[in-house]
């Protein structure tokens, strides 16, 4: 459903990412892996439209999504849950998931509140007096609600204790049971490679390595990948 | 000593116009607010909105229209001049520093007062159409000038029903959320031009509202027509504090409501210096709290996209 | 060296093209010098700091004020100024001690009012310059001790012609670069490309800003001096048009550099005043060309608005005055060859 075919992104003279390229079907979650400014981050935003290709391409179902505005990439399908969660703290939970459905007719809070019952517990309080754990749950609830296609996650369990990791990660689970496609940006390599159909490390913007979950137990391999 | 004598002096003229007065900078301060909230850009033109307004008012009015056409023209106009200041001037500048933002809203408020000083003369024109509004109303023994009160409460419906615009609807919220985190609002689909589109709109009706209001007091339109107002507007937002509407209308009108009960209630030699006191207090308050008078301690301006 | 001959050249240039044409037009090329000394005041501070001063021409028009007050001869004084203060009615001072005055006045004036203002930044520092401005402008209107309040400040002597407004920009733009090659020049300049990485290398912000603005002070004093020994002025004309058409010089000739400043003085006091005599009637290219009065300041403010939306870095791009790589490369290898 995704494909990135040689994707190129520079942050002015920084070279961030690498023609890199992979591919991320239904019902698949494709792991994104790497040390800090590995270009992990960078890839995800510019399939969102954030930062512009230097080169190479961004296709969701065949199409191209680059040139296209964020908005425009959301509406077509595309969700990303980004990097310390940014939820607006002062609207409500639910005004939060309201815009996460911004005009389009058939979004769906319901399925938002099924896989995480606590946002829907607390959707009239501002969202900014959940705990963190809860922050990142209404984040990525918010993402669901525009039934997307495609879901883009950078980094979900950043600053998380390890319970609250078990719950973003098995929800994960259950998206991708429903089918939609996820690419998963994270530092946590060992669970990742484990929950993923395979995981792509990054180094220095370039694609080294790829695993399956079965590598997951074997530490070695893991930090090898990491100090290639 | 004086001040207190000044309370007890003022009559309930003033009182109602501080509230006219602070009504209608409210207007103004939630205008200048809206599209700074989205676009963080302080449109220093604002008052070039209002003057057209007004001129087209004057227009209408010099060829005897009624009053309703007159109202409509002024709309009109003040809002195709807004959208044409979007395109032509925000778009372009949105990838800039505050600072260039900043200088080039103020090069448009001279440029348009200088193509309307060419275009109308600097001797003015009238704007009368309403002049009935001056007539004094009677309440309890009481004059007091039938504009001051319609002012204050078409101030207060308008804002009425902003609130609720923005509390209740979907452009309201997505307005809310582009003005915390407009990046972030992209990421969920919230159409940018729509959001800045929608914030220009609103302002330039606002402006209209205003243009009408001032015009009663002042039927006398010039090229600096409600210069010095915004300039007292920028001031009382920036005091009040810029990065919300709530504290940007409350600084509009608290200045607006001092500068309306002072210079109603100063004898005239004390307030020849009144935009000095107040620009004195403003300056004293940016001082105290950059952030602004209502501001939430701590508040950080949100990234603009 | 080529930074300072620059804009020097440029500034002795226009005095000696004023030796050329005739008397009527000297009085705009007294003008365009005068402009030059106010936005290089300017520049030295804008340009080095990046932060928005709208509040400068206060501190032209204390310096007007000061030498106007004090050079108007004693016998003229209570005609004009029936108000005056004690010390300032009995004293009357030569030109150039006015002009000079006039400049410590700015100065002055300019740290006290930096002393508070130099910690904002940004948006505040517009506004609460903005606020100087205001009251400057206020308070010279109203207050009839210190000057002639609403009436024309008719009588002072009008000195400044070609020479002493040449020598005054001069001045200006030699200290300007002085300041600019200084270590307190460069240390300002670094906290406007990087403010947390010359902090962090133990450069005073607030200190810095606090020096740009005062010189900048002293040289809008110095400007405004120059500027009411030309003709008579009033309040209006050191308020909101000067504030905007001296930005729009420095914006459009590149408010980060010197040369920038000159060049965009120069320039636009060039388009201002053709335009001024084209309002009155010009004969070019065989034809005459009439233009409707005030169209000169739409057309600067179209030219500022564009520039700013298409290259805000201005005509000079910002930069100051250098040879060309090449030609630099091929005369400086012959001469050490």
């Amino acid at each position: 459903m995704l494909e990135l075919d040689g994707l190129d992104v520079r942050h002015g003279a920084v070279h961030a990412v690498r023609g890199l390229s992979l591919s991320v079907d239904r019902g698949e979650i494709v792991g994104l892996i790497g040390a800090n400014g590995a270009g992990k981050s960078s890839t995800l935003h510019a399939v969102m439209g954030l930062v512009p290709a230097a080169a190479g391409d961004v296709r969701l179902h065949g199409r191209s999504l680059v040139g296209r505005a964020p908005e425009d990439v959301a509406r077509a399908g595309v969700a990303l849950v980004p990097e310390g969660r940014r939820i607006f703290a002062e609207l409500t939970v639910e005004e939060n998931l309201r815009l996460g459905v911004a005009g389009r007719p058939n979004g769906d809070l319901a399925r938002a509140y099924e896989l995480f019952p606590v946002v829907k517990e607390f959707r009239r309080r501002p969202a900014g007096a959940l705990s963190g754990g809860q922050q990142q749950q209404l984040a990525i609830a918010r993402a669901l609600v525009g039934k997307p296609e495609l879901l883009l996650l950078d980094e979900p369990s950043l600053g998380l204790a390890p319970r609250l990791v078990d719950v973003v990660f098995e929800a994960l689970e259950e998206i991708r049971e429903s089918g939609i496609a996820i690419l998963l940006v994270e530092q946590r390599a060992q669970r990742t490679v484990a929950l993923a159909d395979r995981s792509h490390v990054l180094t220095n913007g370039r694609l080294t390595l790829t695993l399956g979950p079965e590598a997951a137990g074997d530490s070695e391999t893991l930090v090898a990948a990491y100090f290639a | 000593m004086t001040l207190t004598a000044t309370f007890l002096g003022a009559d309930w003229q003033t009182v109602a116009d501080a509230f006219g007065l602070g009504g209608i900078y409210a207007l103004m301060a939630v205008g200048i607010g809206l599209v700074f909230g989205v676009l963080r850009l302080v449109n220093f033109a604002y008052g070039q909105l209002v003057m057209a307004g007004a001129y087209a008012l004057a227009f209408a009015y010099e060829r005897g229209w009624p009053v309703w056409g007159g109202i409509l023209l002024c709309f009109g106009v003040v809002v195709v001049l807004s959208v044409g200041m979007d395109w032509v001037v925000f778009r372009p500048l949105r990838t800039q520093t505050p600072a260039v933002m900043l200088v080039a809203t103020f090069a448009v408020a001279f440029l348009l007062q200088s193509i309307a000083l060419l275009w109308f003369g600097s001797l003015g024109k009238i704007a009368a159409s309403l002049s009935s509004l001056n007539q004094p109303w009677t309440i309890g023994g009481v004059h007091i000038r039938e504009i001051s009160i319609v002012a204050a409460a078409v101030a207060a419906a308008c804002l009425v029903v902003l609130v609720l615009l923005l509390a209740r609807t979907t452009v309201g919220l997505q307005m809310r959320a582009a003005a915390l985190d407009f990046r972030t609002a992209r990421l969920l689909g919230v159409r940018a031009n729509r959001v800045i589109g929608s914030a220009v709109l609103l302002s330039g009706l606002l402006a209209a509202t205003v243009a009408v209001l001032m015009t009663v007091q002042t039927p006398l339109v010039t090229p600096d027509f409600a210069l010095r107002d915004t300039i007292l507007v920028l001031a009382g937002v920036v005091l009040g504090g810029m990065n919300r509407l709530v504290s940007a209308t409350l600084g509009g009108f608290a200045i607006g409501f001092a500068a309306g009960f002072l210079g109603g209630a100063l004898p005239t030699n004390q307030s020849q210096y009144l935009p000095s006191f107040l620009f004195a207090a403003v300056i004293v308050v940016l001082l105290i709290r950059p952030g602004g008078l209502f501001a939430r301690g701590g508040q950080q301006a949100a990234e603009r996209v | 060296m080529l930074e300072l001959l620059g804009p020097g050249a440029l500034v002795v240039g226009v005095g000696l093209f004023g030796t050329l044409v005739s008397i009527s037009t000297q009085t705009y090329v007294v003008n365009a010098l005068v402009n030059v000394a106010i936005v290089v005041a300017l520049y030295v501070f804008i340009g080095n700091s990046g932060v928005l001063s709208f509040g400068h021409i206060s501190f032209v028009a204390v310096g007007a004020w000061t030498a106007g007050v004090l050079a108007i001869p004693l016998t003229e004084k209570p005609a004009i100024m029936p108000h005056l203060f004690g010390f300032l009615r009995h004293t009357t001072v030569g030109d150039v001690s006015s002009i000079a005055l006039a400049t410590a006045v700015g100065a002055v004036y300019a740290l006290v009012v930096g002393l508070p203002l130099m910690r904002l930044s940004g948006l505040a520092a517009g506004i609460a310059t903005f606020g100087v401005l205001e009251i400057t402008h206020n308070v010279l209107r109203y207050w009839e001790k210190v000057g002639p309040g609403v009436t024309t400040f008719s009588a002072v002597p009008e000195t400044t012609g070609l020479l002493q407004a040449s020598v005054g920009a001069l001045i200006a733009v030699i200290v300007a670069f002085v300041y600019q090659r200084s270590r307190y020049g460069r240390m300002l300049r670094a906290t406007r490309e990087d403010a947390a990485a010359a902090r962090a290398v133990g450069v005073s912000i607030y200190a810095q800003r606090l020096v740009a603005f005062t010189l900048s002070g002293a040289l809008a004093g110095l400007a405004g001096g120059l500027y009411v020994h030309v003709l008579p002025i009033n309040t209006e004309l050191v308020y909101l048009n000067l504030t905007f058409i001296t930005l729009a010089m420095l914006v459009i000739g590149g408010a980060t550099s010197l040369w920038g400043a000159v060049v965009g003085a120069v320039a636009i006091s060039a388009v201002d005043s053709f335009l001024a005599e084209a309002e009155n009637g010009v004969h070019i290219l065989g034809g005459t060309l009439d233009l409707p009065s005030g169209t000169r300041i739409v057309v600067v403010g179209a030219l500022m608005a564009f520039v700013l939306i298409v290259r805000p870095s201005g005509l000079t791009g910002g930069r100051e005055l250098r040879l060309p790589r090449a030609f630099a490369r091929n005369v400086l290898t012959k001469f050490s060859a």
